[in-house]
């Protein structure tokens, strides 16, 4: 048997399951102290001043953190804008709280009670600022300035001109227009941040967490406390989800500098509060389209303006932000495009990742547009699709060709027609929704595509180190490979196994992975996010192996040991006009969902859905199935009931009984994962990543499912049934 | 969470548990499926010095047949087998619709009749039933048994008129008249979360085919269980085709005063409460003549 392509079972679930595998939050040492947080819970205020007297006098404190503590108070993924802790200061910048998950304070003591019990006997003085609520208040002449070095609050703008849109729309004999909007999303994976610091035997300051990107944690780490990189020891115990909301920095900084200041071991647990106010989300945006065709379905134009909402830091703002400029348009070819995309500085908690990375966002506009443009032409939206969809060779909105490989055409194809669409004379044809026989319940069938790169864009330098030992005599007895990569609970780490044993030609039950710790690992891998984990670890592992096989082959020494460092191609930034290879690869999914509205309580229910996702290659295929129905639950839960609420700053969703997601019995009546293998020509193996693809059509497919049941347009999301009933009613 | 400290008993008899709570008063309370006092004991929102726990007192649980087509069911009959018998099914076929939105089947499998309607949440199910079909509540104290009809068992916002030292031992459904329908609606923003906005309804009819009689219970929407009075006025009387059930569901969103809070509106709760009643009376009306 290979070991690529069987569903080997996963050597953690046991564990997990039964309760035995230790999380972050689980771990503890002699002698060991706890630490809370003291948040500001305020969305814009200034501290005036800080008194720890009372509070350090509670029997069993230790020290109580705050920003004079603090080496170097700036941190950030990408733009180090965010103080590590807030107080007054020389800093103007950390004298100021932006945002309620803004941290003034970490009190360490001998007990969490103690802990408690004097955080809250801190004062704080504050002097509230004017609340920025929004991209649109935040834009207006006057507004508050939230970071100096921003005077507008716009973080960046994107400008990308690709043709002549004049001329574009000249041609084109339709012309839709639409406005869409999308909320925030809350991460809520299971486990919430938890760390355990300590000084290790080799005098290192090592921080146990959960994390996606263990090397990068350790930089940012270094960098807070002034401290060369290989001072700090970044560790990923078992990890409870991420989904990209771990990529920022949460509980690491603060425990590192307590464990250096008390010399302790020091563990600290976010509320599951905590973690809703602490950590950043998706981001809630805005679009204005103008989509353009000729009457037999070509695309010629396309007009985009987009906002997000960025937060009151930058988190990775700026590369979501180019994510969703490129794909404003969705997986077509236009020659003519014209697209301006702003992130704006708010009070709201910051956003940034979360699966898909901007993707879901300018999908749901993009893919509205064509379903609009199909109704508006009279023709099939699959047709549609097909006519435009991105092939090899496609000049992108960046004017690069599109990476070999593109595999549009297959996934859009497959999922049609495992639907019930039906190729006619005339082309493809949508099937008919099965009506309930009920007065007020409606049912549709609705289509979306999507593509999404795989890895770092943008010129950012992608790379990937992974060793490979092989032990044994004339028979490979054992393989040990060691590559950071974080299993995040996807299974990254079977899948690093399944890649070595296939390019050694051995059984997976051979091979040990040694990951998620910067000590024992020979360099980053980079972060497990941008579906590149498996596509980059995979590279580097079959490059390590393939490299450690020919030595075990040429030489007498044994174990043989090779490190293997993989470089994609490079990739290039936007320039004024956009102009840029934005990606090495990509890729492509297609969706379709028959969905059933109550229109008189405004309820949706979720029938079925098709997804037919590229992945290249299955290097598991039991997980890209449960890759692909996570993502579809999560991305129903984005479209329907999550509804992350801010008001005035002020989170009014901070439990999972305010904010919902999806129960078992609220998901999907049934999906159907197809999984499409186009090789990526440059995968391991021909694998793409594939994690974050299934969640981009769903909502755009949601809300045409939607429309081919009322006649009704659905252009912003979340859909709470209030939502949908005032959208009914406004177009009745 | 923890609960604040507090001591705990469990009792062997009816007797016992009753002698426990008048010996302790206010300061005990009875411990049923612990589906909702314990989640409150955890938050701190309630704090009782003693609890006794009736889980011993297999007495109290069970479903009997009572004379021709009544039921009795213990209080602490778990919802679960409530929700599973055959003899509720034929014989309270309101409160066999309803069971399945309560919860999860994990928290029914614990959850009981007695505690829920003891503990009167606005927004459970259980009380409006026991409501619309008039059930008898039966409460025990050391000296002494009363039987409390529902209409005076459910006073408030998690308040009903036990008293600190009285168990509710029992429940008795009486035999719907005949020619009577019901049926059960709620809408819950995901499935098993606690209602929007619910409703049940039973519908008499007269040998005419007219509405003799017609009960209609809202939760979610006030207080406790709220019964639409005037709903009921425009239906008495009436030939119940769909105007009929319109001007009924109407009349009984306007009489409501439902709250607002992060999940729904006042407007939107009332918007529903209309729509839900619609259905639910014309349900009962179908099931009713279904009957004639
Ligand atoms: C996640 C979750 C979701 C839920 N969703 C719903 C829902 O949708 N709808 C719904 O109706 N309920 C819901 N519940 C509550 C559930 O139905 C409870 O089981 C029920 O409300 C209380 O029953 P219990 O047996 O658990 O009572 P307990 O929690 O043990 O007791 C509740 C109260 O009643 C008192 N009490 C109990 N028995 C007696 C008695 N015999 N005599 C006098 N006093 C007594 C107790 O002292 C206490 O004050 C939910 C609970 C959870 C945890």
């Amino acid at each position: 048997m290979r070991a690529i392509g069987s569903s080997l079972p996963r050597g953690d679930a046991v564990g997990k399951v039964v309760g035995a595998t230790p999380y972050s939050g689980d771990l503890s040492m002699p002698g060991m102290l706890h630490a809370v947080t003291l948040f500001a819970r305020r969305p814009h205020a200034r501290i005036l001043a800080l008194d720890l007297g009372e509070a350090g006098r509670v029997p069993g404190v230790v020290c109580i953190l705050t920003a004079a503590d603090v080496p170097h108070n700036r941190f950030g993924l990408n733009v180090p804008d965010q103080p590590v802790l807030c107080g007054p200061g020389d800093d103007e910048h950390a004298s100021r709280v932006r945002f309620v998950g803004d941290k003034v304070a970490v009190v360490v003591a001998e007990t969490v009670e103690a802990a408690e019990r004097a955080r809250a006997l801190i004062r704080v003085e504050y002097e509230a600022l004017p609340v920025v609520p929004n991209p649109v208040a935040a834009r207006q002449t006057g507004a508050p300035v939230l970071h100096a070095a921003h005077p507008d609050n716009v973080l960046l703008h994107y400008r990308v001109r690709k043709g002549d849109t004049l001329a574009g729309f000249a041609q084109a004999d339709v012309v839709v227009e639409g406005e869409y909007s999308v909320g925030g999303q809350e991460h809520a994976f299971l486990q919430p941040e938890a760390g355990l610091a300590w000084l290790d035997e080799e005098g290192r300051v090592a921080v146990a967490c959960a994390g996606q990107w263990a090397h990068e944690e350790q930089e940012q780490i270094a960098h807070a406390l002034r401290l060369p990189d290989e001072r700090v020891r970044v560790i990923h115990p078992a990890i409870g989800g991420a989904f990209g909301g771990r990529e920022d920095i949460s509980v690491q900084i603060v425990l590192a500098l307590a464990a250096q200041k008390t010399g302790r071991p020091v563990k600290m647990v976010w509320t599951r509060e905590e973690s809703i106010i602490g950590h950043h989300k998706r981001h809630p945006m805005t679009y204005r389209c103008r989509t353009g065709a000729t009457r037999d379905g070509r695309l010629v134009a396309a007009e985009v303006e987009l906002v997000s909402d960025c937060g009151a830091y930058a988190s990775t703002s700026t590369k979501v932000l180019g994510n969703a400029t490129i794909m404003a348009v969705g997986p077509y070819d236009i020659p003519h495009v014209s697209i301006d995309a702003y992130t704006v500085y708010t009070n709201n908690v910051p956003s940034g990742a979360f699966r898909g990375f901007g993707a879901p966002q300018s999908h749901f506009a993009a893919e509205s547009q064509m379903n609009k443009l199909a109704a508006a032409l009279g023709m099939d939206p699959v047709e549609l699709r097909l006519k435009n969809a991105l092939r090899d060779g496609s000049l992108q909105v960046t004017q690069a060709p599109m990476p070999a490989g593109v595999s549009m055409d297959h996934v859009i194809e497959q999922c049609a027609e495992s639907i019930g669409w039906r190729r006619t004379a005339q082309g493809w044809q949508r099937p008919a929704a099965a009506q309930p026989d009920s007065p007020w319940l409606r049912r549709g069938i609705g289509f979306a595509a999507a593509f999404k790169n795989i890895g770092f864009s943008f010129g950012y330098r992608e790379h990937c180190w992974a060793t490979v030992e092989i032990h044994g005599g004339g028979d490979i007895d054992r393989v040990v490979v060691r590559c950071a990569g974080s299993d995040v609970g996807q299974g990254a780490h079977l899948a690093f196994q399944q890649i070595a044993a296939e390019a050694l030609g051995i059984e997976a039950e051979k091979v040990e992975i040694v990951s998620a710790d910067t000590a024992t690992t020979p360099g980053s891998s980079g972060s497990a996010s941008a579906s590149r984990m498996t596509f980059m670890a995979g590279n580097a592992i079959r490059g390590a192996a393939e490299k450690a096989l020919a030595m075990w082959r040429d030489e007498e020494d044994r174990p043989v040991i090779a490190t293997y460092e993989f470089n994609p191609p490079a990739t290039t930034p936007m320039d004024d006009m956009g102009r840029s290879t934005p990606n090495f690869t990509y890729g492509y999914v297609a969706e379709a969902v028959e969905a059933e509205i109550d229109t008189e309580t405004g309820e949706v229910r979720v029938r079925r859905v098709v997804c037919a996702d590229d992945v290249g290659r299955a290097v598991n295929p039991q997980q890209v199935t449960g890759q692909i129905e996570g993502a579809v639950v999560q991305a129903q839960g984005w479209a329907t009931i999550e509804n992350f609420v801010q008001r005035d700053g002020l989170v009014l969703t901070p439990h999972l009984s305010t904010y919902l997601i999806p129960t078992v019995r609220d998901i999907p009546d049934r999906v159907d994962s197809i999984i499409v293998e186009v090789p990526d020509p440059l995968g391991p193996f021909g694998a793409r990543g594939m994690a974050e693809m299934p969640f981009i059509p769903f909502a755009p497919a949601l809300t045409a499912a939607l429309h081919d049941a009322t006649g009704v347009w659905f252009d912003h999301l979340p859909l709470t049934p209030v939502r949908v009933l005032e959208t009914l009613d406004e177009q009745a | 969470m923890k609960p604040a400290p507090f001591e705990y008993y469990v009792p062997r008899s009816l007797d016992e548990a009753l002698a426990l709570l008048a010996e302790h008063g206010y300061d005990a309370k009875p411990l049923a499926g612990g589906q909702s006092l314990v989640p409150a004991m955890n938050f701190r929102l309630a704090q009782p010095a003693v609890l006794v726990d009736l889980n011993n007192l297999a007495d109290l649980a069970g479903i009997m047949a009572d004379g021709e087509g009544g039921l009795r069911i213990g209080a602490m009959t778990r919802q679960r087998a409530v929700e599973r018998s055959p003899l509720v099914a034929q014989r309270a076929p309101l409160l066999a619709e309803t069971l399945p939105y309560i919860a999860h089947p994990q928290i029914r499998n614990r959850g009981t009749v007695g505690g829920s309607l003891a503990h009167n949440d606005p927004a459970a199910e259980l009380p409006a039933v026991a409501l619309a079909l008039d059930a008898r509540m039966r409460v025990r104290k050391q000296d002494g048994e009363r039987v409390v009809a529902a209409s005076d068992f459910f006073l408030g916002i998690f308040t009903t008129a036990l008293e600190p030292d009285e168990l509710l031992t029992e429940i008795v459904f009486p035999p719907l008249p005949p020619r009577s329908g019901v049926a059960f609606e709620e809408m819950a923003r995901r499935h098993g979360d606690y209602a929007l906005v619910g409703c049940a309804a039973r519908v008499t009819l007269a040998e005419n085919g007219k509405v003799s009689d017609s009960r209609l219970v809202f939760f979610s929407v006030g207080d406790g269980p709220v019964q639409a009075v005037a709903a009921a006025k425009t239906l008495r009387g009436q030939r119940p085709g769909p105007a009929a059930m319109r001007a009924s569901a109407e009349a009984a969103s306007q009489e409501i005063d439902p709250p607002s809070d992060i999940h729904a509106s006042a407007d939107f709760r009332r918007h529903l409460a209309q729509v839900l009643a619609r259905r639910a009376l014309t349900r009962a009306v179908d099931r009713a003549s279904a009957l004639r």
